[in-house]
């Protein structure tokens, strides 16, 4: 069946790809309709180690595949609406479950505010609302401290509102981008936090919960360079079923579980300033994550202080090659009072850090069509208390210090 | 003395030859319907990138070239290559910020979409005949 899926993705890009133009408009009740899409497969190997849920360790993994599609139509001078569908199948995530990725009405009454409405694409640093577009990017895998995968339904999307626009005081100021938003986060039940507490007999039915949040950008007189921040406060509460027997030791029988949390805020700070020409670009952010939560239905309590950052540069050879690399550092501390279970002192210790050496190439075969490859080089894997791409279920012989692997990736887009 | 001045001078020449020949090579036209009559650098950035889509109380739509000599110059006002402009449209298409402006082949096609179409704003080639439409002065 995967199999199948797989070649009927394929076919799809092909078929996408054989289209040859930037999407598809056509009208409907004198409006103009727009259609976009796009696609991805991927393949990994690891030298040990199997990540992001995948076989990666032993000949390598192609389970690696997302598409999507998108409508969109203007239906006043200001206000449009539209919708997008994403699929994807990474390794044990996905799980070839569609997600409405984002749906919204978007009114724009100035420059300086508009209001959106919907399920809407969070924004928060760079990349956040476009990390699934891999298109858009030099990258196969974009910075995993930041951007992890396995855990993009942490701060991907919200049910809600957002209000934003783009202020200039002063035009020697340059300009600032602001968004604020409000709504309910609510998570795949095949992303990767689910799946890893499969391992301690937890069934997830439902994830999320409130969040508030914001982000302002400065595009500054520096031509080029913008910098901002942005901040996120989320209340959330997971429930689903519990099996003591497999990590308690206890009766083989499904009770309720919940957890929730009593405190978990992000901020995150960012800069990104690109040459002139558009040829050179240099990224950089700085998260850090706070949560504070009662697990197995308030049994025990667990603080997790996770703080990843990177440093990113590409650059465009030729109108078809752009190169570039990465260097992501993602660590983690806080406190368990679980009986057995804590955090190594050092965060030398590999399951307190990740960090991730990338060197990357990117060829653009067609206009739409084009192939990235990619090396990573992995010291640390952050430990099993947070998703961070290594996880003990696809690992049961446990984890080596350092993984080093390649990944392949292929996309279209129309 | 005299020489370094000669040099500077000749620097400074070499210097506005670009900007006068993105001036000549490009022209924006707008249909009737859009009240303004200049626009400046900075609003047919904001324009273009969908921050902005209005003009003098007048809302306007882009409509961009595919390629060609008014392209190139249209390009050297954003700021941005080809390539980076097109990765700008597909991050608003694919997180549901925006949506890809129309984009067509030529002068002729561009000052026939921006004469027929309310609040069509366009670029074409300085010389190129727009009939119908109106030139908005870039300030």
């Amino acid at each position: 069946m995967k199999g199948f899926r797989t070649h009927w993705v394929l076919a799809g890009l092909l078929c996408a790809g054989s289209m040859a133009a930037s999407g598809q408009e056509f009208r409907v009740f004198d409006r103009n309709v727009q259609v976009h899409g796009f696609g991805t497969q991927g393949y990994v190997k690891t030298d040990q180690n199997n990540w992001l849920t995948m076989n990666t360790a032993n000949g390598g993994s192609g389970e690696f595949t997302d598409f999507g599609a998108n409508a969109t139509v203007p239906l006043f001078d200001k206000f449009r609406v539209g919708a997008q569908i994403y699929e994807h199948n990474v390794g044990q995530l996905g799980k070839w479950h569609p997600q409405l990725d984002w749906a919204s009405g978007d009114y724009k009454f100035k420059s300086w505010l508009g209001f959106r409405a919907g399920k809407v694409k969070t924004v928060m640093g760079l990349y956040n609302d476009t990390q699934d577009m891999d298109s858009l990017h030099t990258f196969a895998l974009l910075p995993q401290g930041i951007y992890p995968i396995d855990m993009r339904d942490a701060t991907l999307a919200h049910l809600g509102g957002d209000l934003y626009g783009t202020i200039k005081p002063v035009k020697k100021l340059g300009s600032f981008e602001y968004t604020t938003y409000g709504g309910d986060r609510r998570d795949s039940i095949y992303g990767g936090y689910p799946y890893n507490l499969q391992i301690h007999g937890i069934s997830t039915q439902k994830y999320g919960g409130p969040v508030v949040g914001g982000d302002l950008r400065w595009n500054t007189p520096l031509k080029g360079l913008t910098v901002g921040s942005s901040y996120v406060y989320e209340m959330i509460t997971g429930s689903g079923l519990l099996n003591p027997s497999i990590a308690l030791g206890g009766p083989n029988i499904e009770t309720p579980y919940k957890e929730w949390s009593n405190n978990d805020f992000m901020n995150q700070y960012y800069g990104t300033w690109s040459s002139r020409s558009g040829k050179l670009r240099l990224d950089s952010e700085y998260r850090r994550y706070w949560r504070d939560q009662e697990i197995f239905s308030g049994a025990f309590r667990v603080t997790t202080d996770v703080r990843p950052w990177y440093v990113a540069a590409s650059y465009q050879i030729t109108p078809r090659l752009a190169v570039g690399g990465y260097y992501s550092r993602f660590t983690i501390g806080g406190s368990i009072d679980v009986p057995g279970q804590s955090f190594a002192a050092s965060v030398s210790d590999p399951s307190r850090h990740l960090d991730d050496k990338v060197v990357a190439a990117r060829f653009d075969l067609t206009k739409y069509w084009y192939a990235k490859v990619e090396g990573h080089f992995v010291n640390g894997y952050g430990g099993f208390y947070y998703p961070d791409g290594f996880y003990p279920a696809v690992n049961p012989n446990g984890v080596q210090a350092t993984t080093n692997g390649v990944v392949l990736r292929t996309g279209m887009y129309f | 003395m005299k020489k370094t001045s000669l040099f500077l001078m000749a620097v400074a020449v070499l210097a506005m030859v670009p900007l006068a020949a993105r001036a000549a090579d490009m022209k924006v036209i707008a249909n009737p319907s859009v009240s303004a009559g200049s626009v400046s650098a900075d609003d047919l950035k904001d324009v273009f990138l969908e921050n902005k889509d209005s003009l003098g109380g007048s809302h306007v739509d882009p409509v961009l070239e595919k390629g060609g000599p008014a392209h190139e110059a249209f390009l050297k006002v954003m700021g941005k290559s080809d390539a980076a402009l097109q990765t700008y449209y597909r991050s608003l298409v694919f997180s549901g910020k925006g949506s890809m402006p129309k984009a067509l082949a030529s002068d002729a096609e561009v000052a026939a979409w921006v004469a027929k179409n309310k609040g069509a704003i366009g670029y074409v080639s300085g010389d190129a005949s727009a009939p119908g439409t109106k030139t908005l002065d870039v300030k």
